[in-house]
């Protein structure tokens, strides 16, 4: 339906764009504290963000844990502190890269895109993108845009006497999944520049903003499908962000340069989620995307034993040519190490029971017997040794 | 918009989506309608054999939104327009209940307990998901299920004794009500629409109840109205729409 009403959009936008480039209509900036005037069209977004906010509060997939909320909370305060009571923010337990603002003033950020970020000032460009979104008041620009060219599209083909069924459309259509995909390309553009400005200004290194899509980049490009990342759809070209990022991190002058980046702290706080997050995108089965990810995480945290179980994980998982070899070094990598899990064990003998290596399996099972005799699925791998 | 949205994986978005089935499934009946309110209760066994009398409703917030349809036929929700329409529905049906001699408890969600506001959230999205099932499978004979013809036989499962020990309610009563009411240019399309030989839509009263039986989950009652006029900003009207929804409910 939206889909539709947006085709029929973009193209009356081509149609008389040309070379001229697109200007965004002049709206006022949402001031702090503001709520629409309850006649308007404004507020009846606003009434059916609300209802989408409730189901979400409730939906059992929000972090509750106080420690990551206050971490993410604080980052949107120091960014703007003028809209810092009217921004509520949810983190969303879905393993895929985005984050999204909503009318009402609340925000999903998803745990796939907090793992993916590599320190608090790319975290923090990416919350100022989507609070530029709120301010700008860009979900009501887009619905107005949307219903004002179906009008039109129906004056229009009623006047030619070719008046079909019109389109039938639900608001909440835009809402829910037009907040997340369909702010249109010059939206992003004026939401990246806002975030970059708030980031660079509350005294984030400019030139973390454009790291966070390079390495999205180069995700995509591993797995070799331009349209694995669904945030790719709507959004202006990576490439042109960057560049764009760039030319603008080098314009900051010397004196007002941010120095913040906060690789630390954003490794502390989201250390203990690391395992969960992780299964989780590994059960995406996108795995040339996470193969980068990991092994760009234990770039920056160093060989973690739980980061080097999940990449035997993803090696065993995938089963490529040498990819056996690859998981039994990772494996053997984190169990040298203090704090390795030991579904390590486990895992390994798998890998050399698949193999044919009976020894191996059969010590790595026992292992595995020994670390954890309480587990759920210790009669299981016990009857692996009988199998042997 | 992405074709690739099928990976979603979020709950929300499928919650989003069945709330979208449910429009979808009333606009998919919709031919033209006339004027006159349709409604079509359907009733379980039990319904019939086992009725309580007092009964103690637990009536979950009626889910109602009203709406502008604009020129081209997309709904605009209207919030002023919304909030009288709940306070005349929840009027409307205080006044129904009583006359019926049910008393009435109104739900609220737990506070500071994030746990049991999960789980009454998951018996509120499973009712969601069996009402369009119900909307879909015995209200349209093209997609009747063999196994259904002949019988109404729904349920939430016994989870829903969550609600009767914590609210000591016999029942619950979950209301859906649509409202859409044509603009100007709307109209003005309609008019020249009909002048072409060709019939459009203005707005419409859309609107299902069903009633649970909280002891056993089981859907004891369930109805659909359908409605062109009608008008949920007015009390009276209000009222009218509410009596048709709910005036043979079991109770």
């Amino acid at each position: 339906m939206l889909l539709r009403a947006t085709f029929v959009l973009s193209t009356i936008l081509g149609l008389s764009g040309c070379a001229t480039p697109q200007t965004l209509p002049d709206t006022a900036n949402i001031q702090p504290g503001e709520r629409p005037d309850i006649t308007t069209d404004e507020a009846g977004l606003w009434m059916a963000s609300e209802d989408v906010e409730r189901r979400l509060a409730a939906s059992g997939r929000v972090l509750t844990d106080p420690e990551i909320n206050a971490y993410v909370k604080e980052i949107i305060c120091r960014l703007s502190p003028e809209y810092c009571a009217d921004v509520r923010v949810y983190i969303v337990r879905t393993p895929h890269f985005n984050a999204s603002m909503y009318p009402s003033g609340f925000m999903q950020v998803w745990t796939g895109l907090i793992l993916r970020a590599e320190n608090e000032a790319q975290l923090a460009y990416v919350l100022g993108h989507e609070l530029g979104h709120y301010f700008r008041r860009h979900s009501i620009q887009q619905w107005r845009t949307v219903r004002d060219t179906a009008s039109a599209m129906t004056f229009f083909s009623i006047a030619t006497a070719m008046a079909g069924v019109g389109y039938v459309g639900d608001i909440g259509a835009l809402v829910a999944m037009g907040a997340l995909m369909s702010y249109s390309r010059e939206f992003e553009r004026e939401a990246d520049d806002v975030g970059f400005e708030m980031m660079s200004k509350a005294g984030y290194s400019p030139d973390e903003a454009p790291k966070i899509w390079q390495a999205l980049l180069q995700e995509r490009d591993a797995s070799g499908d331009p349209n694995q990342l669904i945030f790719f759809a709507t959004h202006p070209s990576t490439e042109e962000r960057i560049d764009t990022l760039k030319g603008l991190a080098t314009a900051v002058p010397a004196s007002a340069r941010g120095v913040d980046v906060g690789a630390e702290r954003h490794a502390k706080i989201t250390h203990p989620y690391l395992s969960e997050w992780l299964r989780d995108d590994l059960r995406n089965r996108k795995l040339a995307g996470s193969e980068i990810m990991l092994k760009r995480l234990i770039e920056n945290r160093g060989e973690r034993p739980e980061l080097q179980y999940f990449l035997g994980e993803l090696y065993r998982i995938r089963g490529d040519e040498g990819d056996a070899q690859h998981a039994v070094e990772a494996y053997t990598t984190a169990l040298g190490q203090k704090g390795a899990p030991a579904e390590a064990y486990r895992s390994l003998g798998l890998v050399h029971w698949r193999e044919g290596h009976t020894a191996e399996a059969r010590a790595a099972f026992e292992a595995y017997l020994r670390a954890a005799p309480k587990a759920s699925d210790y009669a299981m791998v016990k009857s692996y040794l009988d199998q042997l | 918009m992405n074709p690739d949205q099928k990976s979603l994986p979020s709950s929300s978005f499928l919650v989003e989506r069945s709330r979208f089935l449910v429009a979808l499934v009333f606009f998919g009946l919709v031919i033209i309608l006339s004027g006159c309110a349709q409604t079509q209760a359907l009733k379980a066994k039990s319904a019939m054999t086992e009725r309580i009398n007092p009964a103690v409703v637990l009536l979950i917030e009626p889910d109602v939104q009203l709406s502008v349809v604009t020129a081209s036929g997309l709904q605009e929700p209207n919030a002023e327009w919304t909030e009288i329409g709940r306070r005349n529905v929840a009027q409307a049906l205080e006044a129904l209940l009583k006359e019926k001699n049910a008393s009435l408890i109104a739900y609220r969600a737990p506070q500071n307990d994030l746990d049991r506001a999960h789980r009454h959230n998951q018996i509120m999205k499973m009712h969601g998901a069996v009402g369009v099932s119900i909307l879909n499978h015995k209200y349209n004979e093209m997609l009747a299920l063999p196994t259904k013809v002949d019988r109404f036989d729904w349920t939430l499962g016994p989870d829903t004794q969550m609600l009767r020990d914590e609210f000591g309610a016999d029942y619950a009563l979950f209301v859906f009500m649509r409202d859409s009411y044509a603009s100007a240019g709307r109209v003005a399309v309609i008019a020249v629409a009909a002048l072409l030989g060709v019939g459009m839509q203005g707005g419409m009263q859309l609107g299902f109840a069903s009633l649970v039986d909280l002891q056993t989950g089981e859907v004891v009652w369930f109805n659909r109205l359908i409605s062109g006029a009608g008008d949920l900003r007015t009390p009276e009207p209000a009222r009218q729409a509410i009596d048709s929804l709910l005036t043979d409910a079991p109770l």
